[in-house]
Protein backbone atom coordinates (compact mmCIF):
# COMPACT_ATOMS: atom_id res chain seq x y z
CA UNK A 1 0.00 0.00 0.00
CA UNK A 2 0.91 3.37 -0.66
CA UNK A 3 1.09 5.72 2.04
CA UNK A 4 0.43 9.44 0.37
CA UNK A 5 0.60 12.11 2.47
CA UNK A 6 -3.15 12.89 1.75
CA UNK A 7 -3.54 9.78 3.96
CA UNK A 8 -1.46 11.34 6.65
CA UNK A 9 -3.17 14.23 6.17
CA UNK A 10 -6.70 12.29 6.66
CA UNK A 11 -5.27 10.28 9.78
CA UNK A 12 -3.72 13.78 11.27
CA UNK A 13 -7.21 15.96 10.96
CA UNK A 14 -9.30 12.21 12.34
CA UNK A 15 -6.75 11.88 15.35
CA UNK A 16 -7.67 15.83 16.33
CA UNK A 17 -10.91 15.75 15.89
CA UNK A 18 -11.03 12.62 18.25
CA UNK A 19 -8.21 14.02 20.81
CA UNK A 20 -10.58 17.11 21.39
CA UNK A 21 -9.63 19.32 23.76
CA UNK A 22 -6.56 17.31 24.62
CA UNK A 23 -5.13 17.48 21.15
CA UNK A 24 -1.52 18.79 21.94
CA UNK A 25 1.26 18.49 19.40
CA UNK A 26 2.99 16.06 21.10
CA UNK A 27 -0.11 13.01 21.34
CA UNK A 28 -1.18 13.78 17.73
CA UNK A 29 2.27 13.10 16.18
CA UNK A 30 1.99 10.09 18.67
CA UNK A 31 -1.05 8.64 17.31
CA UNK A 32 -0.48 9.17 13.09
CA UNK A 33 2.75 7.50 13.73
CA UNK A 34 1.22 4.54 15.30
CA UNK A 35 -1.16 4.26 12.84
CA UNK A 36 1.28 4.84 9.94
CA UNK A 37 3.57 2.13 11.55
CA UNK A 38 0.44 -0.61 11.83
CA UNK A 39 0.26 0.59 8.04
CA UNK A 40 3.41 0.15 7.34
CA UNK A 41 3.60 -3.40 9.07
CA UNK A 42 0.97 -4.83 7.03
CA UNK A 43 2.57 -3.09 3.95
CA UNK A 44 5.72 -5.23 4.93
CA UNK A 45 4.01 -9.22 4.72
CA UNK A 46 5.14 -10.20 1.47
CA UNK A 47 3.55 -12.83 -0.84
CA UNK A 48 4.88 -16.01 -2.25
CA UNK A 49 4.47 -16.84 -5.45
CA UNK A 50 1.40 -18.46 -6.26
CA UNK A 51 2.66 -20.24 -9.73
CA UNK A 52 5.65 -21.82 -8.38
CA UNK A 53 5.58 -25.08 -9.39
CA UNK A 54 7.36 -26.38 -5.87
CA UNK A 55 9.40 -28.53 -7.64
CA UNK A 56 13.52 -28.43 -7.14
CA UNK A 57 16.24 -30.24 -9.45
CA UNK A 58 18.50 -31.96 -6.73
CA UNK A 59 22.36 -32.58 -8.69
CA UNK A 60 24.81 -34.20 -6.87
CA UNK A 61 28.41 -35.79 -8.65
CA UNK A 62 31.64 -36.59 -6.70
CA UNK A 63 33.71 -39.92 -6.45
CA UNK A 64 31.40 -42.71 -6.32
CA UNK A 65 31.39 -44.75 -3.09
CA UNK A 66 28.47 -46.71 -1.37
CA UNK A 67 25.78 -44.67 0.90
CA UNK A 68 25.51 -41.57 -1.23
CA UNK A 69 21.63 -42.02 -2.79
CA UNK A 70 20.84 -43.85 0.72
CA UNK A 71 22.65 -40.47 2.64
CA UNK A 72 20.86 -38.06 0.41
CA UNK A 73 17.71 -39.83 0.17
CA UNK A 74 17.34 -40.06 3.74
CA UNK A 75 17.66 -36.34 4.37
CA UNK A 76 14.86 -36.24 2.38
CA UNK A 77 12.59 -38.16 3.49
CA UNK A 78 13.22 -37.15 6.53
CA UNK A 79 12.14 -33.68 5.42
CA UNK A 80 9.09 -35.33 3.61
CA UNK A 81 10.18 -34.48 0.00
CA UNK A 82 8.29 -36.59 -2.71
CA UNK A 83 10.82 -37.82 -5.20
CA UNK A 84 9.56 -37.47 -8.99
CA UNK A 85 12.27 -38.65 -11.03
CA UNK A 86 15.90 -40.14 -10.05
CA UNK A 87 18.61 -40.89 -12.65
CA UNK A 88 22.48 -41.77 -12.26
CA UNK A 89 25.26 -42.18 -14.52
CA UNK A 90 28.84 -43.39 -13.73
CA UNK A 91 31.69 -42.55 -16.00
CA UNK A 92 34.65 -44.57 -13.80
CA UNK A 93 35.03 -43.42 -10.48
CA UNK A 94 32.93 -40.32 -10.83
CA UNK A 95 28.77 -40.59 -10.76
CA UNK A 96 26.97 -37.96 -11.29
CA UNK A 97 22.58 -37.90 -10.04
CA UNK A 98 20.05 -36.32 -10.57
CA UNK A 99 16.63 -35.86 -8.76
CA UNK A 100 13.43 -34.18 -9.46
CA UNK A 101 11.74 -32.97 -6.52
CA UNK A 102 8.90 -32.17 -4.94
CA UNK A 103 8.96 -30.25 -2.01
CA UNK A 104 5.66 -28.67 -1.75
CA UNK A 105 4.32 -30.96 1.09
CA UNK A 106 7.78 -30.85 2.51
CA UNK A 107 7.54 -29.12 6.20
CA UNK A 108 11.29 -27.70 5.03
CA UNK A 109 11.57 -24.42 2.67
CA UNK A 110 14.26 -24.76 0.19
CA UNK A 111 16.94 -22.68 2.18
CA UNK A 112 16.34 -25.24 5.05
CA UNK A 113 16.97 -28.22 2.93
CA UNK A 114 19.72 -26.93 0.99
CA UNK A 115 21.43 -26.48 4.73
CA UNK A 116 20.24 -30.03 5.32
CA UNK A 117 21.88 -31.33 2.16
CA UNK A 118 25.34 -29.09 2.58
CA UNK A 119 25.66 -31.61 5.88
CA UNK A 120 25.22 -34.60 4.24
CA UNK A 121 26.96 -33.53 1.17
CA UNK A 122 29.75 -32.90 3.57
CA UNK A 123 29.80 -36.14 5.54
CA UNK A 124 29.49 -38.29 1.80
CA UNK A 125 32.29 -35.97 0.88
CA UNK A 126 30.28 -35.34 -2.49
CA UNK A 127 28.95 -32.09 -3.81
CA UNK A 128 25.50 -31.32 -3.98
CA UNK A 129 23.28 -28.62 -5.37
CA UNK A 130 19.20 -28.13 -4.98
CA UNK A 131 17.99 -24.97 -7.77
CA UNK A 132 14.29 -24.58 -8.32
CA UNK A 133 13.14 -26.10 -11.07
CA UNK A 134 12.15 -22.74 -13.35
CA UNK A 135 15.94 -21.93 -13.97
CA UNK A 136 15.90 -25.35 -16.38
CA UNK A 137 12.88 -24.63 -17.12
CA UNK A 138 13.70 -21.36 -18.59
CA UNK A 139 17.48 -21.78 -19.96
CA UNK A 140 16.18 -24.77 -21.75
CA UNK A 141 12.52 -24.53 -22.58
CA UNK A 142 11.39 -22.12 -25.03
CA UNK B 1 12.64 -37.03 -17.03
CA UNK B 2 11.29 -33.21 -18.10
CA UNK B 3 15.31 -32.46 -18.76
CA UNK B 4 17.91 -33.83 -20.11
CA UNK B 5 20.29 -34.92 -18.09
CA UNK B 6 23.58 -33.07 -20.19
CA UNK B 7 20.83 -29.87 -19.78
CA UNK B 8 20.60 -30.02 -15.84
CA UNK B 9 24.66 -30.34 -16.27
CA UNK B 10 25.08 -27.45 -18.49
CA UNK B 11 23.29 -25.18 -16.34
CA UNK B 12 25.40 -26.60 -12.96
CA UNK B 13 28.27 -25.82 -15.26
CA UNK B 14 27.51 -22.56 -16.18
CA UNK B 15 27.03 -21.21 -12.36
CA UNK B 16 29.59 -23.39 -10.55
CA UNK B 17 32.18 -23.40 -13.06
CA UNK B 18 31.98 -20.76 -16.03
CA UNK B 19 31.51 -17.64 -13.13
CA UNK B 20 27.48 -16.94 -14.55
CA UNK B 21 26.31 -15.13 -12.04
CA UNK B 22 23.76 -12.44 -12.57
CA UNK B 23 25.86 -9.14 -12.36
CA UNK B 24 22.91 -6.59 -10.93
CA UNK B 25 20.10 -6.45 -9.89
CA UNK B 26 19.56 -2.65 -9.64
CA UNK B 27 15.96 -1.32 -8.22
CA UNK B 28 15.39 2.22 -9.51
CA UNK B 29 12.78 4.30 -7.56
CA UNK B 30 11.66 7.75 -8.47
CA UNK B 31 12.53 10.47 -6.26
CA UNK B 32 10.40 13.56 -8.30
CA UNK B 33 8.05 13.62 -5.64
CA UNK B 34 10.97 14.05 -3.24
CA UNK B 35 11.44 17.48 -3.71
CA UNK B 36 10.67 20.48 -1.38
CA UNK B 37 12.28 23.89 -0.87
CA UNK B 38 13.37 22.80 2.84
CA UNK B 39 16.50 20.96 1.88
CA UNK B 40 15.97 19.29 5.42
CA UNK B 41 12.69 18.23 4.33
CA UNK B 42 13.41 17.23 0.92
CA UNK B 43 16.69 14.77 2.32
CA UNK B 44 13.62 13.56 4.88
CA UNK B 45 11.73 12.44 1.75
CA UNK B 46 14.64 10.67 -0.13
CA UNK B 47 15.72 8.91 3.35
CA UNK B 48 12.26 7.46 3.81
CA UNK B 49 11.08 7.11 -0.50
CA UNK B 50 14.22 4.58 -0.45
CA UNK B 51 13.90 2.56 2.54
CA UNK B 52 10.74 2.12 2.14
CA UNK B 53 10.52 0.82 -1.32
CA UNK B 54 14.18 -1.13 -1.18
CA UNK B 55 14.35 -1.80 2.21
CA UNK B 56 13.63 -5.54 1.74
CA UNK B 57 15.69 -5.37 -2.18
CA UNK B 58 19.15 -6.97 -0.01
CA UNK B 59 17.39 -9.93 1.56
CA UNK B 60 14.40 -10.46 -1.65
CA UNK B 61 18.03 -10.32 -4.32
CA UNK B 62 19.48 -12.93 -1.16
CA UNK B 63 16.40 -15.83 -1.20
CA UNK B 64 16.24 -15.70 -5.17
CA UNK B 65 20.09 -16.51 -5.11
CA UNK B 66 19.44 -19.24 -2.60
CA UNK B 67 16.33 -20.64 -4.47
CA UNK B 68 17.72 -20.40 -8.10
CA UNK B 69 21.17 -21.30 -7.76
CA UNK B 70 22.55 -18.31 -9.65
CA UNK B 71 24.53 -15.55 -7.59
CA UNK B 72 23.58 -11.97 -7.85
CA UNK B 73 26.41 -10.45 -7.65
CA UNK B 74 25.26 -6.75 -6.94
CA UNK B 75 22.02 -5.17 -5.23
CA UNK B 76 21.74 -1.52 -6.28
CA UNK B 77 20.10 1.30 -6.65
CA UNK B 78 19.40 3.94 -9.08
CA UNK B 79 17.27 7.63 -8.61
CA UNK B 80 16.32 9.99 -10.57
CA UNK B 81 19.07 12.39 -12.00
CA UNK B 82 19.03 14.29 -8.82
CA UNK B 83 19.11 17.68 -11.12
CA UNK B 84 15.75 16.99 -12.21
CA UNK B 85 13.31 17.36 -9.02
CA UNK B 86 16.02 19.29 -7.15
CA UNK B 87 16.77 21.73 -9.42
CA UNK B 88 16.75 24.89 -6.91
CA UNK B 89 19.96 23.68 -4.47
CA UNK B 90 22.97 25.20 -4.47
CA UNK B 91 26.09 23.13 -4.79
CA UNK B 92 26.66 22.29 -1.08
CA UNK B 93 22.93 21.36 -0.41
CA UNK B 94 23.44 18.60 -3.09
CA UNK B 95 26.43 17.22 -1.69
CA UNK B 96 24.25 17.05 1.63
CA UNK B 97 21.81 15.04 -0.73
CA UNK B 98 24.42 12.62 -1.81
CA UNK B 99 24.97 12.18 2.04
CA UNK B 100 21.72 11.27 2.44
CA UNK B 101 21.72 9.03 -0.04
CA UNK B 102 24.67 7.05 0.82
CA UNK B 103 22.96 7.15 4.46
CA UNK B 104 20.16 5.54 2.86
CA UNK B 105 21.99 2.99 0.42
CA UNK B 106 23.97 2.11 3.47
CA UNK B 107 21.17 1.08 5.69
CA UNK B 108 19.53 -0.65 3.32
CA UNK B 109 22.59 -2.97 2.31
CA UNK B 110 23.17 -2.12 -1.25
CA UNK B 111 26.88 -1.59 -2.93
CA UNK B 112 26.29 1.42 -4.88
CA UNK B 113 23.24 3.75 -5.39
CA UNK B 114 23.70 5.58 -8.50
CA UNK B 115 21.58 8.71 -10.57
CA UNK B 116 23.45 11.65 -9.00
CA UNK B 117 22.98 12.56 -12.47
CA UNK B 118 22.75 15.52 -14.62
CA UNK B 119 21.61 15.57 -18.72
CA UNK B 120 23.09 18.73 -20.15
CA UNK B 121 23.51 17.68 -23.44
CA UNK B 122 21.62 20.65 -25.21
CA UNK B 123 22.74 22.97 -22.56
CA UNK B 124 22.83 23.46 -18.37
CA UNK B 125 20.12 24.73 -15.85
CA UNK B 126 21.05 26.88 -12.95
CA UNK B 127 20.75 23.58 -11.05
CA UNK B 128 22.32 21.26 -13.39
CA UNK B 129 25.21 23.50 -13.28
CA UNK B 130 25.77 23.13 -9.39
CA UNK B 131 25.44 19.42 -9.30
CA UNK B 132 27.85 19.36 -11.47
CA UNK B 133 29.97 21.97 -9.46
CA UNK B 134 29.17 19.27 -6.23
CA UNK B 135 29.82 15.93 -8.02
CA UNK B 136 33.76 15.98 -6.97
CA UNK B 137 32.87 16.97 -3.37
CA UNK B 138 29.79 14.38 -3.47
CA UNK B 139 31.98 11.51 -4.24
CA UNK B 140 34.87 12.34 -1.95
CA UNK B 141 32.41 12.29 1.21
CA UNK B 142 30.32 9.70 -0.14
CA UNK B 143 30.77 5.27 -0.02
CA UNK B 144 28.34 4.06 -2.52
CA UNK B 145 27.36 7.26 -4.31
CA UNK B 146 27.43 6.85 -8.07
CA UNK B 147 27.65 9.85 -10.37
CA UNK B 148 26.82 10.41 -14.32
CA UNK B 149 26.28 13.39 -17.03
CA UNK B 150 25.48 12.84 -20.22
CA UNK B 151 26.48 15.94 -22.64
CA UNK B 152 25.83 14.62 -25.93
CA UNK B 153 23.20 13.26 -27.68
CA UNK B 154 22.14 12.24 -31.56
CA UNK B 155 19.29 14.46 -31.55
CA UNK B 156 21.02 17.45 -29.71
CA UNK B 157 24.84 17.27 -30.48
CA UNK B 158 27.92 17.52 -28.31
CA UNK B 159 27.52 20.30 -25.12
CA UNK B 160 31.36 21.04 -25.63
CA UNK B 161 31.37 23.53 -22.81
CA UNK B 162 29.70 21.25 -20.54
CA UNK B 163 32.76 18.29 -21.87
CA UNK B 164 35.01 20.94 -20.43
CA UNK B 165 33.90 21.66 -17.14
CA UNK B 166 32.82 17.70 -16.73
CA UNK B 167 37.25 17.01 -17.54
CA UNK B 168 37.92 19.41 -15.19
CA UNK B 169 34.85 17.76 -12.67
CA UNK B 170 37.02 14.66 -13.76
CA UNK B 171 40.61 16.13 -12.61
CA UNK B 172 39.28 17.80 -9.55
CA UNK B 173 37.75 14.60 -8.22
CA UNK B 174 40.77 12.61 -9.00
CA UNK B 175 42.32 14.87 -6.42
CA UNK B 176 39.96 14.94 -3.72
CA UNK B 177 40.33 10.95 -3.66
CA UNK B 178 44.13 11.14 -4.10
CA UNK B 179 45.02 9.53 -1.02
CA UNK B 180 42.91 6.05 -2.54
CA UNK B 181 44.65 6.30 -5.98
CA UNK B 182 41.71 8.86 -7.11
CA UNK B 183 38.53 6.15 -6.73
CA UNK B 184 36.23 9.33 -6.97
CA UNK B 185 36.51 9.31 -10.99
CA UNK B 186 35.69 5.21 -10.99
CA UNK B 187 32.32 6.79 -9.74
CA UNK B 188 31.89 9.21 -12.57
CA UNK B 189 30.21 8.48 -16.10
CA UNK B 190 30.41 11.22 -18.66
CA UNK B 191 27.93 10.07 -21.55
CA UNK B 192 26.69 10.32 -24.70
CA UNK B 193 23.05 9.29 -25.54
CA UNK B 194 22.51 7.66 -21.95
CA UNK B 195 20.02 5.00 -21.29
CA UNK B 196 16.86 4.91 -18.80
CA UNK B 197 16.89 1.83 -18.10
CA UNK B 198 20.35 1.11 -17.38
CA UNK B 199 20.84 -1.18 -14.24
CA UNK B 200 24.66 -0.80 -14.86
CA UNK B 201 26.67 1.83 -12.25
CA UNK B 202 28.10 3.72 -12.54
CA UNK B 203 26.15 4.70 -15.50
CA UNK B 204 22.69 3.92 -14.01
CA UNK B 205 19.90 6.22 -13.16
CA UNK B 206 16.36 6.46 -13.24
CA UNK B 207 14.89 7.90 -16.38
CA UNK B 208 11.66 10.32 -15.89
CA UNK B 209 10.29 8.27 -18.33
CA UNK B 210 10.17 5.12 -16.45
CA UNK B 211 7.36 3.89 -13.73
CA UNK B 212 7.53 5.21 -9.78
CA UNK B 213 9.49 1.99 -9.05
CA UNK B 214 10.86 -0.32 -11.11
CA UNK B 215 13.25 -3.87 -11.17
CA UNK B 216 16.34 -4.15 -13.73
CA UNK B 217 18.65 -6.93 -14.03
CA UNK B 218 22.18 -7.37 -15.75
CA UNK B 219 23.29 -10.26 -16.51
CA UNK B 220 27.25 -11.41 -16.67
CA UNK B 221 28.36 -14.11 -18.76
CA UNK B 222 31.87 -14.03 -20.50
CA UNK B 223 32.97 -17.27 -18.52
CA UNK B 224 30.46 -18.65 -20.15
CA UNK B 225 30.92 -17.50 -23.57
CA UNK B 226 34.23 -17.67 -23.09
CA UNK B 227 34.16 -21.68 -22.39
CA UNK B 228 31.81 -22.59 -25.66
CA UNK B 229 34.00 -20.66 -27.71
CA UNK B 230 36.85 -22.68 -26.98
CA UNK B 231 35.00 -26.27 -26.75
CA UNK B 232 33.58 -24.86 -30.11
CA UNK B 233 37.19 -25.51 -31.57
CA UNK B 234 38.15 -24.53 -35.20
CA UNK B 235 35.05 -23.59 -36.46
CA UNK B 236 33.97 -20.84 -39.17
CA UNK B 237 32.54 -17.13 -37.75
CA UNK B 238 29.46 -18.14 -38.95
CA UNK B 239 29.21 -21.30 -36.73
CA UNK B 240 31.19 -19.58 -34.14
CA UNK B 241 28.00 -17.03 -33.90
CA UNK B 242 25.83 -19.89 -33.56
CA UNK B 243 27.58 -21.14 -30.43
CA UNK B 244 27.61 -17.41 -29.30
CA UNK B 245 24.28 -17.01 -29.43
CA UNK B 246 22.71 -20.27 -28.11
CA UNK B 247 24.77 -19.29 -25.11
CA UNK B 248 24.08 -16.39 -24.47
CA UNK B 249 20.00 -17.02 -24.61
CA UNK B 250 20.39 -19.42 -22.25
CA UNK B 251 21.97 -16.91 -19.69
CA UNK B 252 19.46 -14.44 -20.85
CA UNK B 253 16.53 -16.37 -20.07
CA UNK B 254 17.75 -17.17 -16.61
CA UNK B 255 18.10 -13.00 -16.05
CA UNK B 256 14.63 -12.85 -17.10
CA UNK B 257 13.50 -15.22 -14.32
CA UNK B 258 15.62 -13.32 -11.94
CA UNK B 259 14.32 -10.42 -12.80
CA UNK B 260 10.79 -11.18 -12.91
CA UNK B 261 10.92 -13.14 -9.31
CA UNK B 262 12.81 -10.09 -7.92
CA UNK B 263 10.18 -7.66 -9.38
CA UNK B 264 7.23 -10.02 -7.61
CA UNK B 265 8.77 -10.06 -4.75
CA UNK B 266 9.04 -6.48 -3.81
CA UNK B 267 5.78 -5.81 -5.44
CA UNK B 268 7.09 -3.67 -8.18
CA UNK B 269 7.07 -3.51 -11.95
CA UNK B 270 9.52 -5.60 -13.98
CA UNK B 271 11.81 -3.09 -16.55
CA UNK B 272 14.66 -5.22 -18.45
CA UNK B 273 17.31 -7.26 -19.20
CA UNK B 274 20.36 -5.63 -19.74
CA UNK B 275 22.22 -8.59 -21.81
CA UNK B 276 25.56 -6.88 -22.07
CA UNK B 277 28.59 -9.31 -21.28
CA UNK B 278 29.95 -7.99 -18.09
CA UNK B 279 33.23 -9.08 -17.25
CA UNK B 280 34.79 -9.18 -13.63
CA UNK B 281 38.33 -8.82 -12.32
CA UNK B 282 37.64 -13.16 -11.59
CA UNK B 283 40.16 -15.45 -13.81
CA UNK B 284 37.83 -16.57 -16.68
CA UNK B 285 35.51 -14.23 -16.77
CA UNK B 286 36.99 -11.63 -19.28
CA UNK B 287 35.56 -10.24 -22.61
CA UNK B 288 39.28 -9.49 -23.60
CA UNK B 289 40.04 -13.62 -23.22
CA UNK B 290 36.99 -13.92 -25.41
CA UNK B 291 38.67 -11.97 -28.60
CA UNK B 292 41.86 -13.99 -27.66
CA UNK B 293 40.00 -16.92 -27.96
CA UNK B 294 38.55 -15.94 -31.17
CA UNK B 295 41.99 -16.21 -32.35
CA UNK B 296 43.72 -12.83 -31.89
CA UNK B 297 46.95 -12.89 -30.48
CA UNK B 298 46.30 -10.72 -27.78
CA UNK B 299 43.87 -7.73 -27.46
CA UNK B 300 44.92 -5.06 -29.64
CA UNK B 301 45.57 -7.01 -32.39
CA UNK B 302 44.66 -6.38 -35.90
CA UNK B 303 41.11 -7.69 -36.41
CA UNK B 304 40.18 -6.84 -32.69
CA UNK B 305 37.70 -4.50 -33.63
CA UNK B 306 36.10 -7.23 -36.24
CA UNK B 307 35.70 -10.05 -33.59
CA UNK B 308 34.47 -8.03 -30.88
CA UNK B 309 31.84 -6.48 -33.40
CA UNK B 310 30.75 -9.98 -34.19
CA UNK B 311 30.58 -11.23 -30.55
CA UNK B 312 28.62 -7.77 -29.51
CA UNK B 313 25.67 -8.39 -32.69
CA UNK B 314 25.95 -11.90 -31.81
CA UNK B 315 24.94 -11.00 -27.92
CA UNK B 316 22.09 -8.94 -28.96
CA UNK B 317 20.54 -11.29 -31.73
CA UNK B 318 20.57 -14.09 -28.79
CA UNK B 319 18.98 -11.34 -26.30
CA UNK B 320 16.19 -10.46 -28.50
CA UNK B 321 15.19 -13.88 -29.12
CA UNK B 322 15.57 -14.58 -25.19
CA UNK B 323 13.13 -11.88 -24.02
CA UNK B 324 10.78 -8.99 -24.96
CA UNK B 325 12.45 -6.93 -22.51
CA UNK B 326 15.66 -6.38 -23.34
CA UNK B 327 16.93 -2.80 -23.08
CA UNK B 328 19.63 -1.01 -20.58
CA UNK B 329 23.07 -0.95 -22.31
CA UNK B 330 23.02 -4.67 -23.86
CA UNK B 331 26.51 -5.50 -25.76
CA UNK B 332 29.58 -5.99 -24.88
CA UNK B 333 32.13 -3.48 -21.66
CA UNK B 334 35.22 -3.46 -21.79
CA UNK B 335 36.73 -1.68 -19.09
CA UNK B 336 40.20 -2.39 -18.40
CA UNK B 337 40.55 -2.52 -15.09
CA UNK B 338 37.47 -5.29 -14.43
CA UNK B 339 39.02 -7.21 -17.36
CA UNK B 340 42.02 -9.56 -16.73
CA UNK B 341 42.17 -9.88 -20.42
CA UNK B 342 42.69 -6.67 -21.14
CA UNK B 343 44.71 -5.80 -17.83
CA UNK B 344 47.48 -8.05 -19.56
CA UNK B 345 47.25 -6.94 -23.32
CA UNK B 346 47.76 -3.08 -21.55
CA UNK B 347 50.30 -3.83 -19.50
CA UNK B 348 52.18 -6.50 -22.29
CA UNK B 349 51.85 -2.52 -24.57
CA UNK B 350 49.33 -4.50 -26.96
CA UNK B 351 46.52 -2.47 -26.22
CA UNK B 352 46.38 0.89 -26.93
CA UNK B 353 44.07 4.20 -26.04
CA UNK B 354 42.94 4.46 -29.39
CA UNK B 355 42.69 1.07 -30.27
CA UNK B 356 40.29 1.14 -27.65
CA UNK B 357 38.28 3.69 -28.90
CA UNK B 358 38.33 2.31 -32.13
CA UNK B 359 36.63 -1.00 -30.41
CA UNK B 360 34.06 1.13 -28.47
CA UNK B 361 32.71 2.11 -31.99
CA UNK B 362 31.31 -1.38 -32.31
CA UNK B 363 30.29 -2.01 -29.05
CA UNK B 364 29.14 -0.74 -25.75
CA UNK B 365 30.00 0.89 -23.93
CA UNK B 366 33.14 3.21 -24.34
CA UNK B 367 36.60 4.06 -22.40
CA UNK B 368 35.84 2.42 -19.61
CA UNK B 369 37.95 2.14 -16.38
CA UNK B 370 40.97 3.65 -17.66
CA UNK B 371 43.59 5.07 -15.67
CA UNK B 372 46.05 8.05 -17.24
CA UNK B 373 48.58 9.33 -16.05
CA UNK B 374 47.77 12.45 -13.31
CA UNK B 375 49.61 15.11 -15.32
CA UNK B 376 47.19 14.90 -17.97
CA UNK B 377 45.36 18.11 -18.86
CA UNK B 378 42.17 18.89 -18.25
CA UNK B 379 41.80 19.98 -21.74
CA UNK B 380 43.25 16.34 -23.54
CA UNK B 381 40.39 14.86 -21.17
CA UNK B 382 37.99 17.10 -22.64
CA UNK B 383 39.32 15.68 -26.22
CA UNK B 384 38.84 12.36 -25.32
CA UNK B 385 35.59 12.41 -24.03
CA UNK B 386 34.15 14.49 -27.27
CA UNK B 387 36.06 12.00 -29.03
CA UNK B 388 34.07 9.06 -27.86
CA UNK B 389 30.83 11.32 -27.83
CA UNK B 390 31.15 11.51 -31.58
CA UNK B 391 31.60 8.11 -31.63
CA UNK B 392 28.20 8.03 -30.32
CA UNK B 393 26.29 10.60 -31.46
CA UNK B 394 27.39 9.42 -35.10
CA UNK B 395 26.79 6.11 -34.27
CA UNK B 396 23.33 6.50 -32.69
CA UNK B 397 24.82 4.80 -30.23
CA UNK B 398 25.80 5.21 -26.15
CA UNK B 399 29.05 5.61 -25.20
CA UNK B 400 30.97 6.91 -22.10
CA UNK B 401 33.97 7.69 -20.64
CA UNK B 402 35.10 7.03 -17.11
CA UNK B 403 38.77 7.73 -17.19
CA UNK B 404 40.79 8.01 -14.01
CA UNK B 405 43.71 10.67 -14.18
CA UNK B 406 45.67 8.90 -11.32
CA UNK B 407 46.91 11.61 -8.81
CA UNK B 408 50.76 11.35 -8.98
CA UNK B 409 50.84 8.59 -11.21
CA UNK B 410 52.34 7.71 -14.65
CA UNK B 411 53.15 5.39 -17.15
CA UNK B 412 54.35 1.90 -15.42
CA UNK B 413 52.12 2.60 -12.53
CA UNK B 414 49.05 1.21 -11.52
CA UNK B 415 45.92 2.17 -9.54
CA UNK B 416 44.24 -1.02 -7.61
CA UNK B 417 41.13 -0.90 -5.73
CA UNK B 418 40.74 -4.28 -5.51
CA UNK B 419 36.71 -5.93 -5.59
CA UNK B 420 34.74 -5.25 -8.58
CA UNK B 421 36.32 -2.37 -9.69
CA UNK B 422 39.95 -4.37 -10.07
CA UNK B 423 43.45 -2.77 -10.97
CA UNK B 424 44.20 -0.84 -13.96
CA UNK B 425 47.81 -0.07 -15.09
CA UNK B 426 47.90 3.60 -16.45
CA UNK B 427 47.71 3.68 -20.06
CA UNK B 428 49.68 6.34 -22.04
CA UNK B 429 48.15 9.18 -23.28
CA UNK B 430 49.31 11.58 -26.80
CA UNK B 431 50.43 14.56 -25.72
CA UNK B 432 49.28 16.67 -28.41
CA UNK B 433 47.03 19.12 -27.08
CA UNK B 434 43.76 19.77 -28.42
CA UNK B 435 43.13 22.69 -25.98
CA UNK B 436 42.35 25.43 -28.70
CA UNK B 437 39.53 23.73 -29.92
CA UNK B 438 37.75 22.52 -26.46
CA UNK B 439 38.04 25.87 -25.41
CA UNK B 440 36.14 27.34 -28.10
CA UNK B 441 33.12 26.18 -26.67
CA UNK B 442 29.29 25.90 -27.80
CA UNK B 443 27.62 22.82 -28.64
CA UNK B 444 28.49 20.83 -31.82
CA UNK B 445 25.56 20.40 -33.77
CA UNK B 446 23.13 17.73 -34.16
CA UNK B 447 24.35 15.13 -37.05
CA UNK B 448 21.79 14.54 -39.85
CA UNK B 449 21.10 11.58 -38.33
CA UNK B 450 18.62 13.67 -35.91
CA UNK B 451 16.45 14.27 -38.30
CA UNK B 452 14.38 11.14 -38.65
CA UNK B 453 10.96 12.27 -39.38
Amino acid sequence: MNISEELIRKITLQAIEELGEKATTENVKQVVSKSLEKLGAEEQTFKTTPEDSGRVILTSFGLNHPGIVSGITAALSEAECDIHDISQKLMGEFYTMIMIIDITNSKKDIKQLQEDLNKVAEKLKVKVYLQHEDVFRYMHRI
Amino acid sequence: MPYEFDEILETIKMTEIEHFDIRTVTMGISLRDCADRNIEVTKQKIYEKILKFAGNHVKIAEEIERKYGISIANKRVSVTPISIPFGSFTADEYIQIAETLDKAALEIGVDYLAGYSALVQKGMTTGELELIKSIPGALANTKTICSSVNVGSTKAGINMDAVLIMSETIKKTAELTADRDSIGCAKLVVFANAVEDNPFVAGAFHGVSEPEVVINVGISGPGVVLEAIKSAGNVSVQELAEVIKKTVFKITRAGELIGRKAAEMNGVEFGIVDISLAPTPAEGDSVGDILKAMGLEDVGAPGTTAALAMLNDSVKKAGLMASSSVGGLSGAFIPVSEDQGMIRAVEKGNLSLEKLEAMTAVCSVGLDMIAIPGKTPAETIAGIIADEAAIGIINDKTTAVRIIPAVGKDVGDSVDYGGLLGKAPIMEVRELSPAAFVRRGGRIPAPTRSLTN
